[in-house]
């Protein structure tokens, strides 16, 4: 979906290229600046592979003085920077521009220090979010955000996109688990944000630059918390004969007072996907099935499975199993945790939606989503994380067919408009990048949008850090908005429009 | 850095006043309007009593709308803009400006929603934090916060200090504990921040005006999270021959990962005074006294009281006290909250020190304390929240002897730089307002700083919202640094003196 360049621009751009590197290569090693278009192609896209643009150059800096560099080049040839991690994000907020320097951070991966006693780590951006866990598993410790990606994805790119896992719903998400981030500023200043100690004075920079999606600062380092490995874990598998009753448990879990360390659903067609992939176990006559972990000593496990399956029986499961051993906790979940690649198997493409709801909203969505794949003639798969409200249906379609694309993006459209109108919003955990900047002008008013350009603007005047990203220029809402009135109402009807 | 210019107002003092009221009377008739100099007197101060201000005017909304209606008013005639919540605050960042408008929030009370299954309740600014617990109990629920001012304080102005309590240390501050904000900025625009879902689109506002202290914007309505009432709780006091061995034990405790609902200490001067006060029949000749509470489901609770029971033990204790009613635990909390009533029969006046430290800095930094004190020749008495390392050393002195107040306000100058020198923070919950702008800039260096400047000029760019509180210009900065040089070092050498 890139745009077309002007031909002027065609006939500047190697020359601006070659500028770029010269100027590179004054400060980074040869091998860590990169032109060709062969070695320029595995960062053409992120995880959103919908979305692809050959940068100017990239440039893989492993040291904070070779950051500096970076955008030292950049303020001075005034290109613009995207920051990319591993390259796993799922909503294009590591798409390069084709005019600017995609700067790599994967390579900038060493663990600084461990404090055992301060249960704290502090690794730098390109140290992978599973690698934290494995390193500190000696010591009776672990990092407990887990996004799905979690073999590959680093935690520069988590802190960027505030990521998630299936754990968030006890622990949280990225910004509830680090204390510091030191990053740095588009003038090549350090700043250092948040404190060892539980407040910091000052405003909360450090919960700003978390999920900013690299358009603040460059995260150089970051310090998290390390938490002991509970001694036990248990999951209770529950199924339903119908979404919306396994909806309604969800809440009655909640309802109940139980924090679950992880809450899951997925619904048939998911499980069927998943039984085809992994064999994980799971009751192919069920509507939907229930995953509920709960995990701590090994009585405070016993009493709140039992209160578990409890409500469980009472919201009307039809079948109710638990884990009798940590290798069958770990087959349940490895259907959960391959569901996305299991999907792929039954549908030659797939697009995956990140919304949040209440959940007292989660039978109503689930309800509509299954009304919406009927009107756009499309299957939709529902794997997510149930007990936070964090959505994932997956729509399948087949590129090849003309119009389903189109169709499937109206349909996630749809859905997120529907997040939005039950109260909840256009994001779980996978960030705005470029996927999401039109909901955005459904999500937000004009006041929200300026103040987000306002801060912006406050850290990086020029707009030289992932300019386009993340938020949508309220021009950009102007004209999303002229095209989808919806109720009889205009959104945004202080802008201009054209 | 961006310079923030207040419009420098056009109009003589009193013909200023005369105008804004004359467009306050327009634009909202029904507010409430303060002119007089004795129904202005209680308004002159927060509960940093020690600083005084009359304003020009207060006013008392009973709605958001006329909030808005003062605040353009205010931008209008380039008039600042206090906001005060209960007035509860201890760093002054409620006090009035000779040439500003105050705005009390006191009038806006009203609990909205209570939502049992989101798990959150809706209320009104000047909504007192124990108020929404009290809504919350039918439900099971209470809202987690709980600074000892809880009786009185707003919710408005928790969120300003970003406030915490005796039980933070499981249940996060106020930060942590906030679903949604509503705000009205510095133009009278209403920003809508954070989300009844998990996560949030766009950048995180929301945490970012929890704890800027009135600087950012006015908070209208605030969504905080509920927890479910924990099944069982115990609560103990435990005895100890020396500081040293009692703050031993609460590493200790933290480092076998029991994470209490509050673990609080108090030194010899103030078991004393609450001894002396209330009569709780302390052993005599201890040193310190620790107050354990763990909450949780039966199990949980259970076992971690066993836990903390035998690291006491091993750590020491002389005495150790478990409460086996309500009655009993309330007994033990008496002291703990009546000490600072009790303290007051020590000397005429004390000055309560809010700063925090690594807990494994606890032993050494209080012994600093206590060499200080005796370097200033006054005593100094030490209860707070030790399992987050947030102290709270009470410097005693009479006011009435010339010298004393200054002598106090320079010894906590000096414990507030020792948290910093070890890695700590200037605050742990009080905030910075009036009191803590110098060592702002002993904790930050001029980046931090200036991107501070930098956000706030973001939200507000003519500086009307409490200008003067929370964050010190760089200007002051250097002329403080001239007056703090230690050890040889000259303080923020990057910056011109003059």
């Amino acid at each position: 979906m890139s745009t077309a360049p002007t031909p002027s621009a065609i006939d500047e751009r190697p020359a601006r290229q070659a500028r770029v590197a010269a100027c590179l290569a004054r400060s980074l090693p040869a091998a860590s600046v990169l032109v060709e278009r062969e070695a320029l192609k595995p960062y053409e896209c992120d995880g959103l592979s919908a979305y692809r643009e050959t940068p100017l150059v990239a440039a893989l800096p492993v040291s904070e003085s070779e950051v500096a560099a970076v955008l030292a080049v950049a303020r001075e040839a005034k290109v613009p920077v995207v920051a990319r991690g591993s390259g796993t994000g799922l909503s294009g907020g590591a798409l390069p521009l084709a005019d600017g320097i995609l700067m790599s951070l994967a390579k900038f991966n060493r663990i600084i220090e461990v404090d055992p006693l301060g249960r704290r780590a502090r690794v730098q951006p390109g140290v992978t979010n599973l690698k934290i866990s494995q390193h500190v598993a000696p010591l009776g410790l672990y990092y407990a955000p887990d996004p799905s990606s979690q073999i590959a994805c680093s935690i520069g790119g988590n802190v960027a996109e505030n990521s998630g896992g299936v754990h968030c719903l006890k622990y949280g998400l990225t910004v509830h688990n680090i204390t510091r981030v030191r990053a740095m500023a588009i003038d090549g200043e350090v700043l250092e944000l948040g404190a060892e100690a539980l407040d910091a004075p000052g405003y909360d920079l450090l919960a700003l630059v978390t999920g900013s999606e690299g358009l603040l600062a460059i995260t150089l380092e970051v310090t998290v918390k390390l938490l002991p490995k509970p001694e036990l874990a248990q999951v209770v598998m529950a199924s339903f004969a119908n979404v919306e009753q396994a909806g309604e448990a969800v809440a009655n879990v909640i309802a109940a007072g139980i924090v679950p360390a992880g809450l899951e659903m997925m619904d048939k067609l998911a499980t069927r996907a998943v039984e085809g992939f992994v064999h994980a176990g799971y009751d192919l006559e069920a509507e939907a099935i229930l995953l509920a972990e709960s995990d701590g000593s090994k009585e405070e496990v016993e009493h709140e499975i039992g209160k578990i399956i409890e409500v469980m029986r009472a919201s009307g499961a039809t079948d109710i199993r638990c884990s009798a051993s940590e290798l069958e906790r770990l087959k349940f979940w490895s259907g959960r945790k391959a569901a996305f690649p299991a999907v792929g198997r039954i549908s030659p493409d797939y697009y995956c939606i990140d919304g949040s709801i209440p959940r007292g909203a989660l039978a109503l969505v689930l309800r509509r989503t299954e009304e919406m794949s009927v009107r756009y003639g499309l299957r939709c798969a529902n794997v997510f994380h149930a007990g936070d409200g964090n959505l994932h249906p997956l729509i399948l379609y087949d590129a090849n067919v003309p119009g389903e694309l189109e169709r499937t993006e109206a349909f996630s459209a749809e859905l997120l408009e529907l997040c939005i109108e039950v109260g909840g919003t256009i994001t779980g955990e996978h960030g705005v990048g470029i996927e999401k900047i039109n909901q955005m002008c459904t999500q937000f008013r004009t006041a929200e949008l300026a103040q987000f350009h306002a801060v912006k603007a406050a850290f990086d005047p020029e707009g030289l850090l992932n300019p386009g990203k993340a938020v949508p220029t309220l021009n950009r809402c102007a004209e999303y908005g002229a095209m989808r009135v919806s109720r009889g109402q205009l959104p945004h009807p202080e802008l201009p429009r054209f | 850095m961006q310079t923030t210019t207040r419009i420098a107002p056009d109009l003589p003092a009193p013909a200023l006043r005369q105008a804004l009221l004359a467009t306050l009377r327009t634009v909202s008739p029904q507010l409430h309007v303060v002119v007089d100099e004795e129904g202005l007197r209680p308004f002159e101060t927060d509960a940093f009593i020690s600083h005084r201000e009359t304003p020009m005017l207060a006013v008392l909304p009973e709605s958001e709308e006329q909030v808005r209606a003062v605040v353009r008013a205010c931008a209008r005639h380039g008039v600042p803009v206090v906001t005060r919540g209960a007035g509860t605050g201890i760093s002054g960042g409620a006090i009035p400006r000779q040439d500003g408008v105050l705005l009390v929030m006191s009038k806006m009370r009203r609990v909205v929603e209570v939502d049992p299954l989101l798990r959150a309740a809706v209320v009104e600014p000047g909504v007192r934090n124990l108020k929404v617990s009290e809504v919350a109990a039918p439900h099971s629920l209470f809202y987690a916060p709980d600074p000892s001012s809880q009786l009185i304080c707003s919710i408005g102005g928790n969120v300003a200090e970003n406030s915490g309590g005796v039980h933070c240390l499981k249940y996060g501050l106020t930060t942590h504990n906030l679903m949604a904000v509503r705000a009205i900025d510095a133009d009278g625009d209403i920003l809508e921040m954070g989300s009844r879902a998990l996560d949030a689109a766009g950048l995180d506002l929301m945490a970012l005006i929890t704890g800027s202290e009135g600087n950012l914007g006015v908070v209208t309505r605030v969504t905080v999270k509920l927890t479910p009432l924990p099944e069982r709780t115990e609560t103990l006091l435990a005895a100890f021959g020396s500081v040293r061995s009692a703050a031993e034990a609460v590493g200790e405790i933290i480092g076998a990962g029991v994470i209490p609902a509050a673990l609080e200490m108090m030194d010899r001067v103030v078991i004393e005074a609450c001894e002396r006060f209330m009569a709780m029949g302390f052993p005599v000749g201890a040193e310190a006294l620790l107050l354990a509470e763990v909450d949780g489901g039966f199990e949980e609770a259970g076992e971690a009281l066993a836990q903390v029971r035998a690291i006491l033990e091993r750590n020491g204790a002389s005495e150790i006290r478990v409460a086996v009613s309500e009655v009993e635990r309330a007994g033990l909390w008496r002291a703990r909250k009546g000490a600072f009533a009790a303290l007051a029969t020590i000397l005429p006046d004390f000055y309560t020190i809010d700063g925090t430290i690594p807990r494994r800095c606890l032993p050494d930094v209080l012994e600093r304390i206590v060499e200080l004190a005796a370097e200033y020749g006054m005593t100094v008495g030490n209860v707070f929240h030790a399992g987050d390392g947030n102290i709270h050393p009470c410097i005693f002195y009479d006011a009435m002897k010339p010298g004393e107040l200054e002598r106090s306000e320079e010894f906590g100058g000096r414990i507030l730089e020792l948290c910093v020198e070890v890695g700590g923070t200037i605050t742990g919950e009080h905030g910075v307002g009036l009191e803590k702008l110098k060592q702002m800039c002993v904790q930050f260096r001029d980046p931090e700083i200036a991107a501070f400047h930098d956000v706030k000029h973001a939200f507000d760019p003519r500086d009307i919202m409490n200008p003067g509180k929370a964050v010190p210009t760089l200007k002051r900065c250097a002329e403080w640094g001239g007056t703090h040089v230690r050890a040889g070092q000259v303080p923020r050498p990057d910056i011109p003196r003059f």
